[in-house]
């Protein structure tokens, strides 16, 4: 099980440091933080495409659903620049 | 509630549902929220992780393996032989990769036969010696974990290999291909299993060499014989030699 650790392990630091960087930088939006974590997600998921097949597919579905919320926030700041 | 990745991911995943409206709303921090959130898809990822985990324990796997390797192994050394098995693209097979362990010391595939019989003796050439014992080893099987047949470049053996060695069997943490004339070469880093020198281990190669030789075999469709196999450090280095 050590494939699935390195995944886990990769997500904690990737998520860390994501979270500490922004705080650093007096980000105050939960949003950016969302796409932020998303897109490394979805970069670190990508990198252990060699996973089983069942891992893979859960994986997918899991990558699915934040990429829905990715897209939903995504929709809504590129609502908030057009009315502005 | 066994599976540690199951219970991993809900002391994640719950603690996190619940506080990461507590830090937004009555906080109001977003940092705090922010990790809350990570915590939520941490946990739920590794509640996918769980539920993919194989449902035969790596006990009972181990026990099936070594019934398999060691009726076999009992076969080779009944009937004496040492010479090292050739491996088989499926096209020469019926559709299965196997593996040939020639009778004769000589036995090289010089004038092989377009398509052999599924037999377990075989006669592959024209001569009275060229006959030989026809067995399925563990990279044969892990071939059928491939959603596809790899490609004929370096590249696509490397990407199976790290498909079937890293993420499906975790037996190893990396495999680098380099193929130079007619010799493969093979290095596997983090090795689970190595090279015991055993008399299936001399005939058939280790489960990882196994593997190795029949990836290598069905991607270039053409037979491979195992020469070398050195561990050293974690590393396992498995020369293949690619026969015409």
């Amino acid at each position: 099980m050590r494939i699935y650790n390195k995944l886990i392990f990769s997500l904690v630091i990737a998520f860390c440091a994501i979270n500490i960087v922004l705080a650093f930088f007096g980000q105050k939006d939960l949003s950016v933080y969302f796409l932020a974590q998303a897109l490394a997600f979805f970069i670190i998921t990508l990198v252990y495409s060699y996973l089983n097949t069942r891992a893979r597919a859960a994986l997918n579905s899991l990558s699915l659903v934040i990429f829905a919320g990715f897209l939903v926030v995504a929709l809504i700041k590129v609502m908030e620049i057009m009315q502005k | 509630m066994k599976n540690p990745y199951r219970v991993l991911g809900i002391t994640l995943a719950v603690p996190g549902a619940l506080l990461a409206p507590l830090f937004y709303f009555l906080l109001s921090s977003v940092p705090l929220a922010a990790t809350a959130l990570s915590a939520i898809i941490l946990g739920v990822t590794c509640i996918a992780l769980a539920n993919a985990r194989p449902y035969i324990s790596p006990e009972a796997s181990q026990t099936l393996l070594k019934t398999g390797m060691e009726n076999t192994a009992a076969l080779l050394e009944e009937l004496g032989l040492q010479n090292t098995a050739i491996y088989l693209p499926s096209h020469l097979r019926d559709g299965h990769p196997q593996a040939l362990v020639p009778l004769s010391k000589d036995g090289g595939l010089r004038n092989m036969r377009e398509k052999l019989p599924g037999r377990l003796i075989v006669r592959y050439g024209p001569d009275n010696a060229d006959v030989a014992i026809a067995v399925t080893t563990a990279g044969s099987v892990n071939l059928e974990l491939l959603s596809r047949k790899p490609g004929p470049t370096v590249e696509d053996i490397e990407s199976a290999l790290n498909y079937l060695l890293t993420g499906v069997m975790d037996i190893a943490s990396g495999v680098t291909v380099h193929l130079a004339d007619s010799t493969i070469t093979v290095n596997v880093a983090g090795a689970k299993l190595t090279y015991e020198n055993t008399w299936y281990n001399r005939c058939l190669g280790s489960p990882l060499a196994s593997v190795a030789a029949a990836v290598a075999s069905e991607a270039l469709a053409r037979p491979v014989r195992i020469i070398e196999e050195v561990s050293s450090h974690g590393k396992t280095r498995i020369s293949l030699e690619l026969l015409s």
